[in-house]
């Protein structure tokens, strides 16, 4: 689903490089958290899968496409493909629950009635049935990352991206998002985290990609955030 | 692509911003009005030039001697005058018009004033050939041809006695372009200005857009109409203004040249000529400025 193949990427403005040579492979279904210091290179790599920016060598690969090599006309197919989450939710104030998450597919052009069915479809899903109405500002801070998260997932994309999204959570809210990306993934939706969350990571025993200095120092399939950090 | 999405983005943005919106209607009004005000004056340029131009003679003047003594332009040296004239390039026609009937002229065309009639005598007018010219360009040829030949006295082009009305008509025209020219640059950079914030203000919804995979028309298009609807407001409220100013001022201005038939009048058809000329300069400049405005400086 996911394949770096010895990506590097140096910015301009620093003499380090982001991403040094990483080659990381993500089947279909899987649950991945990316881990590591900040600056590590977690984002530089999540922009990449989005083609935010381009790898200054190697290659990108998102399900079939060369992500590198996309046309620019091409780059909004693949973003509908991937769902992404944030650790500031980026909900927009003025729209409700149900209009923030119709957005995401009033912009790719899809119609009414496919929007009336489908949002009420996956508000159930992340547990916002009967909040629909509410606005952002009248939710918790778990409540409004469930709507990013329904936003993310109701195009039903091939990956859902997700970058710190328990960040600005509190322990026991963190639990329940995790459960619902653990059930977003068990429908088949490969779920790549970007995390500084120890005992999140340690608790759900999923591979584990650690980076460091751009590098990737540790790929295990059934790991933990690690000792004495 | 859903038109109510669209619309609903295009009339949110016009309303958030909406200072800057009536600042950019404005200065988009008043450089297409002027452009308008420009048109006109040339249209009007064309209609004068066409009326006097058809009328306009060159006079030659006989002198003295011949004006008293030759009656129909037979005998020597006015015939022979004639028939030279007759035979120079560009010349449509030759009429000779003697003393007696230039003095009629001279009255008639005097009838209002009784004081100018008290003193004139028909000594005073010289007999003339007047000549019609096909090319105007070769006038000033034929002024030198003929000028200080035996029997003429002095050959006038009537045309030139219209050269300064011209000229004013034509310095107020280069006036209200270089105005325009100025004021669209004015409006070319508030509609820049415009776009960009508004792109700066929506641009949690614009990163949304472009993270969820909406296309780049989608995500641009509101900006663009925006311009482009402010544009149309601005070419309307430019057209108003010429038709305001037409029945308000210019009209009246003109009233006592266009009564007698002198002036061509400023019509209603004239403003239609002009009106969807504005409207699609408007339309343009504004889309094409958000265009490139969106293109260099927005990333969506």
């Amino acid at each position: 689903m996911i394949r770096l193949e010895h990506v590097s990427k140096s910015y301009k403005t620093s003499t380090r490089p982001a991403l040094d040579d990483v080659s990381v492979s993500v089947d279909r279904g899987e649950f991945v958290f990316l881990i590591g210091p900040s600056g590590s290179g977690k984002s530089t790599a999540l922009r990449l899968l989005l083609r935010e920016d381009v790898p200054s060598r190697g290659r990108v690969f998102v399900a079939d496409w060369n992500v590198a090599k996309l046309p620019r006309r091409r780059v909004p197919q693949l973003r509908q493909r991937i769902g992404c989450v944030f650790q500031d939710f980026r909900l927009l104030n003025n729209k409700t629950v149900f209009e923030n998450v119709a957005f995401a597919l009033e912009v790719i052009g899809k119609p009414r009635h496919t929007i009336r069915k489908v949002v009420p479809e996956v508000l159930q899903l992340v547990g916002l049935e009967g909040k629909a109405d509410r606005m952002p500002h009248e939710l918790s801070g778990g409540e409004q990352q469930r709507v990013a998260i329904a936003r993310a997932f109701v195009n039903r994309p091939l990956v859902l991206m997700c970058d710190e999204p328990t960040g600005n959570l509190d322990p026991d809210t963190s639990q329940d998002i995790m459960l619902l990306l653990e059930r977003i993934n068990r429908t088949g939706t490969t779920v790549v985290m970007a995390t500084h969350d120890h005992s999140i990571v340690d608790s759900m025993r999923r591979r584990v990609v650690e980076l460091s200095f751009g590098r990737v120092i540790r790929d295990d399939a059934r790991g933990v955030y690690g000792v004495g950090r | 692509m859903r038109a109510s999405f669209v619309f609903s983005e295009v009339v949110n943005g016009l309303r958030r911003n909406v200072t800057m919106t009536i600042a950019m209607i404005l200065t988009t009004a008043i450089s297409v009005g002027l452009l308008g005000g420009g048109l006109l004056v040339v249209r009007l340029i064309d209609g004068i030039q066409s009326v006097y131009q058809d009328q306009a003679e060159v006079v030659v003047s006989m002198t003295n001697d011949v004006s008293s003594s030759d009656q129909s332009c037979s005998q020597q040296p006015c015939s022979q005058v004639k028939q030279q004239i007759q035979h120079a390039s560009g010349v449509q026609q030759v009429r000779y018009q003697n003393r007696d009937e230039g003095f009629q002229q001279f009255n008639k065309l005097f009838q209002s004033q009784p004081e100018l009639r008290e003193v004139a005598r028909p000594s005073a007018i010289p007999a003339t050939l007047r000549v019609k010219v096909a090319d105007q360009s070769k006038i000033p040829a034929l002024q030198q041809q003929f000028q200080g030949k035996p029997g003429v006295d002095n050959v006038v082009n009537q045309a030139q006695f219209l050269q300064p009305m011209f000229d004013v008509l034509n310095g107020i025209r280069n006036a209200t372009f270089s105005v325009a020219l100025i004021q669209a640059m004015a409006a070319l950079l508030l509609i820049s200005n415009t776009i960009q914030l508004s792109a700066f203000t929506r641009r949690t919804e614009t990163g949304i857009m472009r993270l969820v995979g909406a296309s780049r028309w989608y995500t641009q298009l509101p900006f663009l109409l925006e311009a482009v609807v402010s544009g149309v407001i601005g070419a309307v409220l430019a057209i108003g203004g010429l038709l305001v100013s037409k029945v308000a001022l210019i009209d009246k201005v003109m009233a006592p040249f266009s009564s007698t038939g002198g002036v061509p009048q400023l019509g209603y058809g004239d403003i239609g000529v002009v009106a969807p000329i504005l409207l699609l300069v408007s339309v343009a400049i504004s889309a094409i400025t958000g265009y490139v405005t969106l293109r260099l400086y927005v990333r969506i």
